[in-house]
């Protein structure tokens, strides 16, 4: 016959195919891991080889050792906690306020075209200018205290999030569209149905991006006007002349991003359970 | 015999805009009445525009030129009581299956407690009991697209607009599909459009068949099936049912030909 539709057989295939080689996945991640962590240790090995053979002078290079004294020493008064602890304070009040205006803000704009067309023009313009040009305005509203440092973190984080939040709202799968409509979807039903879900991990990858440079803009806030943080704490060891508490600092940022990041997408997994287990 | 026609178009033309800049046109001049209660089955060849036609019967496009009327009156936008069986599914991909065919009734108002009871009938009716709390992407074609089908009959619309919803699965399955949708069909009396590439599936379900010509689709012949409800697959050993399969062959046949007469043109050409 001619006429005739595709059958079941196809599909019955492609599941047999798809069928996963556990211990291999196992072992490449194993591999992985070991190979990440001789290239780290490679690495700690030739920069301590060079300082104490004295091929890089201790003025532009500290050892390894130092740092690690260093490190020990700040973690010893909680200094490093202490700054720490300012700074993630500072990202995370910028960050969430940021996150309150743009993502409300991202969606409307996404389902409703004249709140696009209206805030467009502000968005094009605001968006090339680094936080740090934010700056001399809000030390001259703000002063140099709390509300300017998160002035600085939300100035340079609410459009990403609004840029995000826009386009993960506007690609919302049309057909789902319909078909929730098709099955006696209302406007809010249908937003609160369809088009939150749908542009959800959009813009919770958005906001994980986001938090990174969140963070960018704490530090120079900091570095700039701020007696606490690690940014400040960078910025006074440079006057002090203390190379380690410098690379302390910075290494403490390093973590500190890093262990926010991995609590951002344990966050992501649990909020989206729908694509916890697909491949990516 | 005066019945009312419950879908009812007049004179439809669609055209699409390619990206090209060049048009095609998907329909032309259709006019077709569907009656209330009766298995309508639309056959014909890939592109002729099956799927086009249920859109704009289900609100989602307009046509270019003519109308559609839902019992008498036109259908201006996206209709609910003209429920979608879609070709690619369109399940929501954050809902379970239970949550995907639980949304018709909750749309509706229903309770936690009743919707969740109209789903579990279906979700039965399918054979999907045991995947309730699965996600769309754990499931093979096939149980998509039965999750799709159990959804659109949750929902109680009084058209249901089918397109090859039984095209991802197997021979067995899609007879026990086949069988179950007769018996709601004959319980609920609701109108059913069905398009179907297969002949004997058209045979089995359909009151009247409807076969288009190839692009731009045409009503080109309309049967009428009477064989005996209700029926079973062994009433494809009698001697009426030949008669028909072959008329029908013989209408289809014709446009097929001149299907792939024109895509090898169209490929000579574009080449
Ligand atoms: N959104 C669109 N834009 C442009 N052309 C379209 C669009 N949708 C459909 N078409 C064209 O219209 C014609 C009819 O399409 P339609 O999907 O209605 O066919 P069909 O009969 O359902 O085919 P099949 O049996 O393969 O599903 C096709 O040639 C297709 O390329
Ligand atoms: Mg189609």
């Amino acid at each position: 016959m001619v006429v005739k539709s595709s059958g079941g057989a196809q599909i019955a295939a492609l599941e047999v195919a798809a069928a996963p080689r556990p211990w291999r996945e196992w072992l490449r991640r194993r591999t992985r891991l070991v190979l990440g962590l001789l290239s780290v240790l490679a690495f700690l090995g030739i920069w301590n080889l060079a300082t104490a053979r004295g091929w890089i002078s201790p003025v532009f290079l500290p050892s390894p050792a130092a740092v690690a004294a260093e490190a020990g020493n700040t973690l010893d008064t909680g200094e490093l906690w202490r700054a720490v602890l300012a700074s993630s304070e500072r990202v995370f009040a910028g960050f969430f306020l940021a996150a309150a205006v743009a993502v409300p803000l991202g969606v409307l704009m996404g389902v409703w075209w004249p709140a696009k067309a209206i805030i467009d023009p502000f968005v094009s313009l605001l968006r090339p200018l680094p936080s740090i040009t934010w700056i001399p305005l809000t030390i001259l509203w703000l002063g140099i205290g709390e509300a300017q440092k998160t002035a600085i973190v939300f100035m340079g984080s609410w459009i990403y999030i609004l840029i995000y939040t826009i386009e993960s709202t506007k690609r919302v799968d049309p057909l789902l569209i319909r078909a929730a409509r098709n099955l006696g979807a209302t406007d809010v039903a249908l937003m609160r149905e369809v088009i939150l879900p749908g542009a959800l991990p959009g813009i919770l990858s958005g906001l994980k991006v986001t938090l990174a440079i969140s963070w960018s803009c704490v530090i120079t806030a900091e570095m700039v006007a701020a007696q606490t943080g690690l940014g400040a704490i960078i910025w006074r060891a440079k006057d002090w002349g203390n190379l380690p508490l410098v690379l302390v600092g910075m290494a403490g940022i390093s973590v500190t991003v890093l262990v926010a990041d991995t609590l951002a997408e344990l966050l992501e997994r649990l909020l989206i359970p729908w694509e916890r287990r697909r491949p990516r | 015999m005066e019945r009312q026609a419950i879908l009812r178009a007049e004179g439809v033309s669609k055209g699409y805009l390619e990206a090209r800049g060049a048009g095609l046109v998907a329909l032309e001049d259709l006019s077709l009445d569907i009656w209330e209660g009766e298995f309508l089955c639309l056959i014909g060849a890939s592109g002729c525009g099956k799927t086009t036609l249920l859109n704009i019967f289900a609100g989602f496009i307009e046509p270019t030129r003519g109308r559609v009327l839902l019992r008498g009156k036109p259908i201006l936008g996206i209709e609910p009581r003209c429920g979608m069986v879609f070709q690619s599914y369109a399940l929501f991909p954050w809902k379970t299956v239970r949550g995907n065919v639980e949304f018709g009734p909750k749309m509706k108002g229903a309770g936690r407690a009743e919707r969740r009871q109209i789903a579990q009938r279906y979700i039965d009716m399918v054979k999907l009991r045991g995947f309730e709390g699965r996600y769309p992407y754990e499931l093979s074609g096939g149980m998509q697209q039965r999750v799709t089908l159990a959804r659109a009959l949750a929902a109680d619309p009084e058209v249901l607009l089918m397109d090859e919803p039984f095209a991802a699965l197997d021979a067995m399955t899609r007879q026990v599909m086949q069988e179950e949708l007769l018996r709601i069909h004959e319980e609920s009396q609701k109108t059913v459009v069905f398009i179907t590439h297969n002949i004997d599936e058209a045979l089995i379900l359909a009151d009247r068949i409807v076969v288009l010509s190839a692009r731009p689709g045409r009503v080109k012949s309309i049967l009428t099936n009477d064989l005996p409800r209700p029926r079973h697959v062994t009433i494809q050993l009698s001697p009426e049912y030949a008669r028909l399969k072959s008329e029908i062959w013989t209408h289809v046949e014709e446009e097929v030909h001149q299907h792939l007469e024109a895509s090898r043109y169209a490929a000579a050409g574009g080449g």
